[in-house]
């Protein structure tokens, strides 16, 4: 069967607007986690947060939408990274606007970024706002689907933090099905005043930027961004390079808790053991793995616990999120893009705040800069709440 | 894929089997309220108490059948799931200004709550997914099923639908236009020629596999289609049919998602354009309007192929015998297209 390629990619994050950005500030070990600017919450003079570096007004204008009638935050860092991915995969207006082209996008927060305009219209207290068509899930799906006139097939998927890597699954198994020609997959998310303060509630948000598997960690950063893949067949490309390859991938539950996971990673294995299947891979093929890592006590042991149990001997791991908070909807995406540019870069950056190593655990995450490595197969892992717990493979070709 | 138990908490009595012995009820209004049974058996009596709505009725309807039948993962379609509790959590956000908050109606407003909650309560840690695409979430559900039965990693699924009314979400859509300002009774909503619908809610659930032997009815393919221009809608229903060798005229019935939004019903026309010989039969003066309304249509269509039939009655008319296809096409406010074609088994 034919192999399912990546042949472009975009991301927008804390750490910069474009792949190119992106890879330089992982390549300076810079974190983009700062006090925000533009979230709308009384937490932004105190937290720091992982917050695109543009206002909205930054990024309509250099999007210059056709309509912007409605248009939330979600949706402008959604086209800002969409727009990317097609250009590098060299699509034309008439391949995306095929109708076998699938759209597969995520989001959690989605038009709800617009916290006031919502409850207004939540209450019928005036006449609806421009944002009242744009609240609910597969809304901003919706929107580029409209603004690139698709008319193939959509989906959109909300398993909370592990959203995006399930997009993606879903479209490699639709273009194995032969259910689509190419496939645009991945996700978005904007820091709201709706998740900072719901992360803030069940007290997993760090006061200092995240330290993902330290022992010394205090929970995670939020963070907002959007990536989004183009996925192909291989033997659809002729004469096109593809960047990298989604080898395997498993989604599993962890059946544990609705907001945590179990001591055992009962997901979290059954999630790692199952793409190592599909891939056909021994758990020592895998180079690297492009953690959860959220920084929160839970997340953090329990993750690493299953890398040991299922890896034995665990290669360079790391945290992007220490880089750019954790973006929720849009992580699996974002990851992807990173899991990728290590590929094709043979690099791994360093895991940043990383003090000391967590206790009964025999690993600790890679902190320093490391290049000219041959990075084969790259482990990227998604959890969310309910117990959602995928991961996905991205080889070299 | 083939349905083998079916259960529905509806606005109907669909849940205890009235609706084929006593007949349909006949909302009015706005609201078509789903008819919840009191949970005994199905759910701890505690757990149900702490329960959000969507939960409690994804979890009501499902049980019975996770008791009865092991599955290897769970697939839901939802986009209006949690909402209530969803609000009540941005409710206080906004009026205590971020004060300290109780984390319960975050959790529980997260759409993937529901599958994750089934998952949890029947220890299932296989596949777990949530698709939330408003008018297309349940036909995304069936893909998603339909691509692991082919790809044979599963051998047999849960899969179904949740959609609660709240009022916070129901006063978007008022504001929004897509709520009638006033509603009589179901039996006349169609012929309204007025904009705006009547919203619905409840859980259909299903439990599928590859295996014909002892199905109920048999799901033989799905497809969407999104834009705003649809004017080839009728050639797309057709390419539809004939790709599952099929003739038009071999569709008995189309099952319509006609709504009474005089703005919008006339998309529907493409279906009968396609298929002149088929017998129209509108499911929202049973079920309302609701992102997922085409898993309850879904689970009427399995339910009448199985011979199960309401007493004929002003929204319940008579199904053509024998029933062999059955087609239902639902449209969401104009921009997303579902088809879900159902056949009998033999």
């Amino acid at each position: 069967m034919s192999k399912v390629v990546v042949t472009g990619m975009g991301v927008v994050s804390a750490i910069g607007i474009g792949v190119p950005a992106n890879l330089q500030r992982l390549r300076a070990a810079q974190s983009g986690i700062r006090l925000p600017e533009h979230v709308g919450t009384r937490y932004a003079e105190h937290m720091m947060m992982g917050e695109v570096e543009a206002s909205d007004a930054d990024l309509f204008a250099q999007l210059n939408l056709a309509d912007t009638h409605g248009i939330t935050r979600t949706e402008l860092l959604a086209f800002m990274a969409f727009r990317e991915a097609v250009a590098q995969a060299g699509l034309t207006d008439t391949q995306i606007s095929a109708s076998d082209t699938a759209l597969i996008s995520a989001t959690t927060v989605g038009g709800m970024v617009q916290a006031q305009a919502l409850y207004d219209d939540a209450h019928a207290i005036s006449n609806a706002t421009e944002f009242a068509a744009s609240y609910r899930s597969g809304a901003h799906t919706l929107r580029l689907a409209q603004g690139y006139r698709m008319r193939g097939y959509t989906d959109t998927i909300n398993t909370a933090c592990s959203s995006s890597a399930n997009a993606i699954m879903i479209g490699a198994r639709l273009l194995k099905a032969g259910r689509a020609r190419r496939v645009i997959v991945g996700g978005t998310d904007s820091l709201s005043k709706y998740t900072v303060n719901g992360f803030n509630a069940l007290q997993i948000l760090s006061d200092v930027p995240t330290r993902p598997f330290s022992a010394d960690r205090k929970g995670l950063s939020l963070g907002e961004g959007a990536a989004y893949l183009v996925l192909e067949r291989e033997d659809d490309l002729s004469e096109r390079k593809a960047l990298a390859c989604v080898s395997g991938y498993a989604n599993r539950c962890d059946a544990y808790h609705p907001s945590s996971m179990s001591p055992e990673a009962i997901g979290v294995i059954g999630a790692m053991t199952g793409a190592l299947q599909v891939a056909g891979l021994a758990p020592s093929d895998i180079d690297h793995v492009n953690t959860h890592g959220t920084g929160t006590q839970n997340n953090d042991y329990t993750e690493l616990f299953g890398l040991e149990q299922v890896l034995g001997t665990v290669p360079p791991f790391f945290s992007t999120k220490s880089y750019t908070g954790h973006t929720l909807a849009a992580a699996g995406a974002v990851e992807a893009v990173f899991s990728i540019l290590s590929i094709l870069h043979g690099e791994v950056w360093p895991s940043l705040h990383f003090t000391s190593p967590i206790e009964g655990l025999h690993h600790s995450p890679n902190t320093q800069m490391l290049a000219g490595l041959d990075i084969r197969h790259v482990m990227s892992n998604s959890f969310g709440f309910g117990g959602n717990c995928s991961s996905v493979i991205y080889s070299k070709l | 894929m083939y349905i083998h138990a079916t259960a529905c908490i509806s606005p109907q009595p669909t849940f205890n089997g009235d609706f084929f012995s006593t007949g349909a009820v006949i909302n009015s209004g706005t609201h078509y309220m789903a008819l919840e049974p009191d949970y005994m058996g199905s759910i701890p009596l505690g757990q149900v108490r702490r329960m959000g709505r969507s939960v409690r009725m994804a979890t009501g309807a499902a049980m019975p059948l996770l008791q009865q039948f092991q599955v290897d993962g769970i697939i839901l379609g939802t986009t209006d799931g949690g909402m209530g509790d969803c609000h009540r959590f941005l409710d206080q956000i906004m009026e205590y200004a971020e004060g300290t908050l109780t984390p319960t109606n975050f959790v529980q407003g997260a759409p993937g709550a529901p599958a994750g909650g089934l998952a949890l309560m029947t220890r299932n840690s296989g596949y777990n997914n949530t698709h939330s695409n408003k008018g297309l979430s349940f036909e995304n559900a069936l893909i998603d099923a339909q691509l692991l039965l082919h790809e044979g990693v599963v051998r047999q699924l849960l899969v179904g639908c949740v959609e609660e009314i709240s009022d916070a979400q129901f006063n978007i859509e008022r504001v929004a236009g897509y709520v009638k300002e006033s509603a009589g009774p179901a039996a006349d909503l169609l012929g309204s020629r007025t904009p705006g619908t009547v919203n619905g809610e409840g859980a259909a659930m299903f439990i599928l596999n590859a295996e014909p032997t002892g199905a109920y009815a048999r799901v033989k393919d799905v497809a969407t289609y999104s834009g705003d221009s649809m004017a080839d809608l009728s050639l797309l229903i057709k390419e539809f049919i004939t790709r599952n060798g099929l003739e038009t005229t071999d569709v008995d019935v189309l099952l319509s998602g006609l709504n009474g939004d005089v703005r919008t019903d006339g998309l529907y026309e493409a279906g009968s354009q396609a298929m002149p010989d088929a017998s129209v039969i509108p499911y929202k003066t049973l079920f309302g309007e609701s992102p997922s309304a085409s898993g309850f249509a879904c689970w009427y269509a399995a339910q009448a192929i199985a011979g199960h039939r309401a007493p004929i009655g002003p929204i319940t008319p008579a199904w053509p015998d024998p029933l062999r296809h059955v087609l239902v096409h639902n449209h969401f406010q104009g921009h997303q297209h579902g088809l879900i074609l159902l056949s009998s088994v033999a």
